[in-house]
């Protein structure tokens, strides 16, 4: 299933509600339009996949992790860009995120430029 | 009783019958022969008066046959001796009297062998009693005795006193703990002794309790000659035979070494909570960090928001400052965290406050979220809202919440299925609070479960196996229990209770 339709979203995943909150802040005020999810579970149930430009998601939730969410992606064939923010950014998972085609894999607390940048580079696609 | 003095040698089967016989006869001839001399002396005196006499010896002495025998004898010797010429009628007459004093005799020897039966029985009986009374005596005396060495000896303080709240009696024990003689306390009120304020407000009750007729115990640090001590006392009724309470026995032991150690004790179960809170936080600095790291993530990313409204062509002052604020709120959190933390860490007298249970449950979680959600692990929790304040160290309480979390999740890291850890608070029906967490793990193990309390019993392959022992003697030192259920259909459930203050409970 391909999902190449019109994408504008940035999603957000990640089940901290003031790293949600402040996140859809910035890519506001940096002029996205996002929707935030509480768990990967929700996302992939709201059906917004096809509609979704950037996903931004934490790595650690309960349930599925970010990663899962990235390999359940890659399964459906559903390439979106993703950018993991984690506050465990070791070295195995940062190369298996990236060779599982994340654009970015920023640790917490990460400097909001890079993110906005990458953000706006994953639109531009 | 063979008493040589009592029987007589004339008397009594045993004395044989030639000596009674032959007392009759030589009775009879002494009687003759004083007649004989009284007669050669031409003096006044019939035979008839001696052999009287004769009879009356003999039958006393003798018995009543040989005095009968006498008495015969005494006739015939007068007839024929003595009364040759006299006629047939005064011979009949002289008989007569003889025969009439013979059974007088009779009856006299009787009497007299009645009432030395009587004196006899009486006697034995007196003595049997008088033996009785003797062993009685000796008995109570050896009783008071005893007794007396109790009192005396006891290493307790006994003492006894009066509803009028004198000292009737003290022992040894009590005089050196208030450093004066015995003697000299008979008598005194107790608010001599040990202070008007003293006896009123801490002595007073419990004496009045007990002269009312309850038995009363307590223990309590008091202040005596021999310094700072912990003692209990029993305060028991003395009733006297009328059933009223006539004073009070009070027997009281210093258990201040054992007051010492048991505080020790507490101290040592502090030590090693706070040892096992340190070593756990130590497992957890990963999680916790990153626990952090969330909040601050967010001040920063509220901060940089706050500056892209400020520094776009159009700045939006009320979104900054809107950002702005946000960044403070998530800054604020960030160091509840650590002081959350470093509360746990802290090493510190156990310190029993009203605290919220729900509100120490959440805290835990969200401190732990980490890690939860580092093994996938969902939280759920069903709190019941309205529980009552309880009497609790809260740093203690949370370490138990945090113990039963982490083993849940422990448990849980290698089951495939779903992960759920569910935290219940609920207020039973005997107004005990119960908190349950339970987890859909691998479950209890099946041949041990009595055994997972115990101390270094772990199925972990590094654990060390203190985590719930130490979680147990918490709950228990706050009055509650702490115990484990199968959850259905898997993993474990554990359950502790802890008291709820019983003003809180009307």
């Amino acid at each position: 299933m391909s999902c190449n339709e019109e994408r504008k979203i940035v999603a957000v995943v990640d089940d901290d509600d003031s790293v949600r909150g402040t996140l859809q802040a910035l890519l506001r005020v940096a002029g996205f339009s996002s929707r935030a999810f509480e768990s990967a579970e929700d996302f992939l149930g709201s059906g917004l996949q096809r509609e979704t430009a950037c996903l931004i998601t934490d790595i650690r939730m309960p349930g599925m992790s970010g990663l899962e969410l990235q390999a359940r992606l890659n399964a459906e064939r559903c390439r979106i860009p993703t950018i993991f923010i984690t506050a465990h950014g070791d070295e195995e998972m940062r190369f298996r995120a990236l060779r599982a085609g994340a654009v970015e894999f920023l640790p917490k607390p990460f400097d909001d430029d890079v993110l906005v940048e990458s953000v706006r580079a994953a639109l531009e696609r | 009783m063979n008493n040589p003095e009592n029987v007589k040698w004339t008397r009594g089967p045993a004395a044989s019958a030639a000596w009674r016989y032959g007392l009759a006869l030589v009775s009879v001839a002494a009687a003759l022969g004083m007649a004989s001399a009284f007669i050669y002396f031409h003096l006044p005196q019939t035979f008839g008066a001696f052999a009287l006499s004769a009879i009356a010896v003999t039958f006393w002495y003798a018995g009543t046959a040989p005095g009968i025998f006498a008495a015969v004898l005494s006739s015939i010797v007068r007839d024929y001796l003595f009364n040759v010429h006299t006629s047939t009628e005064s011979r009949i007459l002289f008989d007569l009297v003889f025969l009439v004093f013979a059974l007088l005799m009779t009856q006299v020897v009787r009497s007299r062998n009645e009432l030395e039966r009587r004196v006899a029985e009486r006697t034995a009986e007196l003595t049997r009693s008088n033996d009785n009374l003797k062993r009685e005596i000796a008995d109570r005396n050896q009783a008071e005795y005893l007794t007396g060495q109790v009192f005396e000896c006891s290493p307790d303080a006994v003492l006894i006193i009066g509803t009028d709240y004198r000292y009737k009696r003290v022992n040894p024990v009590h005089a050196r703990n208030w450093g004066r003689p015995a003697e000299s306390m008979v008598g005194m009120h107790m608010a001599e002794l040990v202070g008007a304020e003293f006896f009123e407000q801490r002595l007073r009750p419990f004496l009045d309790r007990c002269l009312a007729g309850e038995s009363v115990r307590f223990e309590d640090w008091f202040d005596n000659a021999r310094g700072h001590r912990f003692i209990s006392a029993t305060y028991s009724p003395l009733r006297s035979d009328s059933h009223e309470v006539e004073a009070a026995l009070v027997i009281a032991r210093d258990l201040t070494e054992h007051a010492l150690s048991s505080e020790a004790l507490r101290q040592a179960q502090a030590d090693l909570a706070h040892t096992s809170r340190i070593t756990t936080m130590g497992e957890l600095t990963a999680s916790l960090a990153h626990e952090v790291n969330q909040p601050i993530t967010a001040a920063v990313m509220g901060a940089s928001t706050c500056v892209r409204w400020l520094t776009r062509d159009e700045p939006d002052l009320g979104e900054a400052c809107e950002a702005a604020q946000g960044a403070i709120r998530n800054a604020k959190r960030a160091a509840e965290i650590i002081n959350r933390i470093r509360s746990i860490l802290k090493k510190g007298e156990s310190k029993r406050q009203l605290a919220d249970v729900n509100e120490l449950i959440r805290e835990m979680i969200a401190l732990l979220r980490s890690e939860t959600n580092r093994y996938s692990v969902s939280v759920h929790t069903e709190l019941d809202a309205g529980l009552p304040k309880i009497m609790a160290d809260p740093v203690q309480v949370q370490q138990v919440v945090m113990n039963l979390i982490m083993n849940g999740v422990d448990a849980m890291k290698e089951v495939d299925q779903t992960r759920e850890l569910t935290i219940r608070s609920r207020l039973s029906d005997d107004g005990q609070l119960t908190i349950s967490v339970s987890d859909t793990g691998v479950g209890l193990p099946q041949k041990e479960t009595g055994r997972i309390f115990d101390a270094f019993f772990t199925t972990k392959p590094h654990g060390i196996g203190m985590g719930l022992r130490i979680s147990r003697s918490i709950v228990e030192s706050h009055g509650g229990r702490l115990w484990a259920t199968d959850n259905s259909p898997r993993g474990a459930c554990f359950h502790f209770t802890l008291p709820v203050p019983t003003e809180a409970q009307e």
